[in-house]
């Protein structure tokens, strides 16, 4: 995502293994997918990575330095594109439950209302 | 196979989907009314958040340009019949129907249980499985159903940013309402047809307002706008779905993350900001004027 107009994404990491059967889905998605996607977001940073004995897993580094691992094992590859554009798509905020779908800071524009408040008999002692 | 047929042709002619969204659609007026059904609250409302503001007028009068807007069609009853349907509010009509017509032929619906589904596609457009193709202009329509408009990515250069202005504004998205101002973010359920980085313009306002003003709409205020940048699609934390029936042996768990879409509010259009709302107090006889001119007009 994009906080403010700045992508927080800063790198994505693609570790694969180029004889497991797990990657097979992630060696047709780097054949695939990966130049369009890495042609389609200049402003993060690919890398691949080889690991053999490991299932393949993406790796995402974001500005706020926070890391988020989403292992992509026997996946296709548009699974595995779904994967990459969500982290690429998010904040890389630790995921907890929202207490309020919105979030402000300046709650009150008109005054808050409380029950001392008189309108139009008491307006002097309102303002 | 050809009973299977048959059923289905039975289905297409006779039975009542067609029917149906012609009832639903006749319908229309009623459920937006049903949104702000009662005009003695909203006046009361209207007189609390002037009076606030020094107004020696016991009326509650909505000052300045906007109220012909908001207000002069008050006579008009198809004013609310516009176009500008909310989907949920037409989907719970539809539903109603359903209920109805299931007392009326109930011999019809024995035969078609199973198709019942494959009805709900052709009925309504809108619902349908990811995999379908929309045009650009389904898109839009869709859009504006649920009340937004995607203008298009955010550039490099673009300035939307902008400190807190004193305005808000209730806003629409689906089926939620917001109370947003400018600087606000806010989390909607997933919006299709947009990507992150891109302005959005919301344009079902059900009321704005400033320290000077406020507009009503009824149940919209036809030319305001709120706009917005997505800034993340992201999915919420997992919640667990536990089912169990004691004594037999059954316990289901399942996981769900619901999507959300990030929007980060930018501009409210159509109201009036005074720009002197951080020093304290605004100096009360240039707000009186403001005020008055209106009035007198």
């Amino acid at each position: 995502m994009a906080l403010r107009g700045v992508w927080q994404l800063k790198k994505l990491v693609v570790s694969y293994s180029d004889w497991g059967g797990s990657s097979k889905g992630i060696r047709a998605f780097m054949e695939s997918h990966l130049p369009a996607f890495k042609e389609a977001n200049p402003q993060l940073e690919v890398d691949t990575e080889m690991i053999r004995g490991q299932h393949p897993h993406l790796k995402a580094l974001y500005k706020n330095h926070n890391d988020r691992v989403v292992c992509v094992k026997n996946m296709d590859p548009e699974e595995i594109l779904l994967h990459a554009t969500r982290l690429r798509n998010s904040l890389g905020r630790k995921v907890i439950k929202l207490r309020t779908r919105h979030v402000t800071k300046h709650p009150s524009v008109q005054g808050t209302w409380t029950t001392a408040l008189k309108y139009q008999d008491e307006q002097n002692q309102v303002l | 196979m050809i009973f299977r047929m048959k059923d289905r042709f039975g289905l297409l002619t006779m039975h009542t989907p067609i029917r149906r969204c012609l009832q639903a659609l006749n319908r229309e007026p009623q459920p937006t009314l049903s949104l702000f059904k009662d005009p003695s609250s909203l006046r009361s409302f209207s007189v609390a958040a002037f009076s606030n503001h020094n107004i020696s007028s016991p009326l509650p009068i909505f000052t300045n340009s906007k109220p012909a807007s908001a207000f002069g069609k008050w006579h008009d009853p198809r004013y609310f019949s516009t176009s500008k349907q909310d989907d949920h509010t037409k989907k719970a009509d539809i539903h109603e129907e359903i209920e109805d017509e299931d007392d009326s032929d109930d011999n019809y619906d024995d035969e078609d249980e199973e198709d019942y589904e494959d009805d709900d596609d052709d009925e309504c457009v809108s619902v349908s499985s990811s995999k379908k193709v929309y045009t650009a202009e389904e898109k839009e329509a869709e859009a504006t159903a649920i009340g937004y408009k995607v203008v298009g990515p955010l550039q490099k250069d673009d300035q939307v940013f902008k400190p807190y202005e004193p305005a808000f504004a209730v806003v629409q998205i689906g089926s939620h309402q917001f109370k947003v101002s400018n600087g606000d973010s806010i989390f909607t359920e997933r919006l299709k047809f947009c990507e992150v980085n891109d302005k959005l313009i919301l344009n079902k306002v059900l009321l704005l307002g400033s320290a000077s003003q406020t507009i009503i709409g009824r149940p919209i205020v036809p030319d305001a706008a709120v706009h917005a940048v997505v800034e993340e699609h992201a999915l919420d934390a997992k919640v667990i779905i536990f089912k169990k029936k004691r004594r037999k042996n059954y316990r289901r768990t399942k996981g769900h993350r619901q999507e959300l879409t990030k929007l980060r509010i930018t501009d409210i259009e159509g109201v009036e900001k005074p720009q002197i709302e951080l020093a304290e107090k605004p100096s009360e006889s240039a707000k009186k004027e403001q005020e008055k001119v209106p009035l007198s007009a």
